[in-house]
């Protein structure tokens, strides 16, 4: 087995790596940043893989096309959590959405 | 006349992506309740142009020309079935959010009706595109449309729910990304037409990568166990917003994943793999989805739990990899298109989350009440609905092929069925309105005819379903090498 190889089995064992803890973090994580950098790290880890296995420029390009805006996206939506209950983590939010729908709150 | 359609038939692959993006352009340039207008318009132009693309191949048997636009396209049978099929729900579900709008603020109605054409004009790209490069960007088009739709519903309480569907999707599109490099490394092209032909190096590694693939897609979806995140989307999402994503969202991922499956799980090196992997997770789907509609007690969540249950049997249909039974995923794809507007269009316009605001609704608004149960007694698969004929299909090909597992897939999810959909008819009819009682309002005059029109779809091809079972039986044996 040349370096060559060797190198590009390691950048792949290390993008997958970075794409499964950016997946516990994307699908698990409670608060909205820590939500936001799972998905930053997931993708990463894919873009990594996939130049390591020499996947063409344009899927590259398209695949960092798609974590800038779904970033741009949740940051948007993190900004707005933070405005309208002045929280960022999913107990805290999910608790108000309980107390609003208590009777005799307002939705 | 017959100059513009005859230039309409010349560009037809590439015509319905062009109204749905110009469309969503100029409907953030109109004025509010114009921009819903213009919308329902593109969506509704856009189903009229797939459709006579499918009526002409499909039915008529018209040669399937190839794609010359200068833009990667492919015209393939399931994009041919499945993308009027989407423009049409499009066109159903945009006219019916007319009655909700006010779930979200004024000003950014013109806005939401951009991403709803957005979302229309992803599905299709991925129902068109040539490679898998094309493909990934047309579902992220449509995916994160649908989360910042779901994140403008007024009120704060989608917030939650589109940052969970966010995280869920991001991990869908890495895992799909990661199967896409895998399986070019051993397949060596992303053109989806030559993978059948094409000199795999190491069949295990390129069935990992397809299945990874399909992961990825299934994630968003909403195919049980991967389905976490339609909790929080579908718990207080905005009329429209639930609207958009339990009918456009659902049925055009399932497109996608049974238009890509018609690639891979049809190659002889890879296809027993893939098979393997869509049927487990097709089965686990099936019980999951089944078990937890049984549970649920807000009617969206219901409705997309059992969207769940019927998504697992379509991915049992596909993982057969025959024409038959593409020919069925492809009729319960339409069954379930049909249902899931009725229920969705119910829930958005009566303002009904929790069951209970369900009860007497078939007394006080029967028109809504009939048009609710259609899509309950489709789900449950009753005879002479579209949901039993999606079903029988699937027996049929299942039983074919020998699964005769498949078959008690069926059995179970139309006995779970005849629980949760038996549940919102005894609520209809049977018991009187509460305090609860929301409806009926103004919002049912608009809501109503496409919630009938899905209605009225689903019982008359369930009565005379010839038409729908050539164009599907054209479709299945087209996308595995011509007609029949």
């Amino acid at each position: 087995m040349g370096p060559e190889i060797l190198l590009t089995r390691a950048i792949f064992a290390a993008a997958l790596v970075l794409l499964m803890c950016g997946a516990v973090a994307a699908w698990a994580s409670n608060n909205a940043i820590k939500r936001l950098a799972g998905i930053a790290l997931s993708m990463l880890g894919a873009i990594l893989g996939l130049a390591a296995l020499g996947a063409p420029n344009a899927l590259l390009i398209a695949a960092a096309c798609a974590v800038f805006v779904q970033l741009a996206i949740g940051a948007a939506v993190t900004v707005r959590l933070q405005e309208d209950y002045g929280a960022i983590e999913a107990p805290e939010t999910d608790q108000a959405d309980r107390q609003d729908d208590m009777p005799g709150r307002a939705p | 006349m017959t100059a513009a359609l005859d230039l309409m038939r010349t560009h037809a692959a590439l015509l319905p992506l062009i109204i749905a993006i110009v469309g969503a352009a100029l409907a953030m340039l109109c004025p509010p309740r114009l921009s819903w207008g213009l919308a329902t318009l593109a969506a509704l132009l856009c189903a009229f142009v797939t459709a006579d693309t499918s009526v002409r191949v499909l039915i008529a048997a018209a040669p399937l020309w190839s794609v010359a636009e200068g833009v990667p396209l492919l015209a393939d049978g399931i994009g041919l079935f499945a993308s009027p099929l989407i423009a049409a729900v499009a066109a159903l579900a945009l006219a019916a959010s007319g009655a909700v709008l006010s779930d979200i603020e004024r000003r950014t109605w013109p806005l939401a009706m951009a991403l709803v054409l957005c979302q229309l004009f992803g599905w299709l790209g991925a129902l068109a595109a040539r490679d898998l490069a094309g493909v990934f960007v047309a579902i992220e088009t449509a995916w994160l449309a649908s989360v910042a739709l779901l994140a403008f519903s007024a009120g704060r309480t989608a917030l939650g729910g589109a940052l969970r569907m966010l995280g869920a999707g991001g991990v869908g599109s890495a895992l799909f990304l990661c199967g896409v490099g895998i399986f070019y490394r051993s397949v060596g092209t992303l053109e989806l037409s030559a993978i059948a032909t094409a000199h795999i190096e190491s069949a295990d590694a390129a069935a990992l990568g397809a299945g990874l693939m399909l992961l990825g897609v299934a994630l968003k979806a909403g195919v049980a166990p991967l389905h976490d995140w339609m909790g929080g989307a579908f718990t207080r999402p905005g009329g429209p917003a639930a609207l958009v994503l339990g009918t456009v969202g659902v049925i055009g991922a399932l497109a996608v994943i049974v238009r890509l499956a018609g690639y891979v799980a049809t190659s002889p090196t890879i296809g027993e793999g893939v098979s393997i992997a869509l049927a487990v997770l097709g089965g686990a789907s099936v019980v999951i989805g089944s078990v937890q509609a049984v549970g649920a007690h807000n009617l969206t969540r219901l409705a997309a739990y059992a969207g769940a249950a019927q998504a697992g049997g379509i991915l049992l249909c596909v993982a057969l990899g025959s024409p038959a039974g593409f020919a069925a995923a492809l009729v319960q794809l339409t069954a379930l298109a049909a249902a899931a507007l009725a229920l969705f269009g119910g829930a958005a316009a009566g303002g009904v989350q929790s069951l209970e605001h369900l009860d007497g609704l078939g007394r006080r608004a029967p028109l809504a009440g009939a048009a609710i149960m259609t899509g309950a007694i489709s789900l449950m698969g009753a005879p002479l609905t579209l949901g039993f004929l999606g079903r029988w299909r699937l027996v049929e090909a299942g039983v074919g092929a020998g699964w005769w597992w498949a078959a008690g897939a069926v059995i179970f999810a139309s006995l779970a069925g005849v629980f949760y959909g038996g549940r919102l008819i005894e609520r209809l009819y049977f018991r009187r309105a509460g305090d609860l009682f929301h409806g009926p309002n103004d919002a049912w005059r608009w809501a109503l005819a496409p919630m009938l029109a899905a209605s009225i779809v689903a019982i008359a091809f369930g009565v005379s379903p010839a038409p729908l079972l050539t164009a599907a039986d054209s479709a299945g044996a087209l996308m595995l090498g011509g007609l029949p």
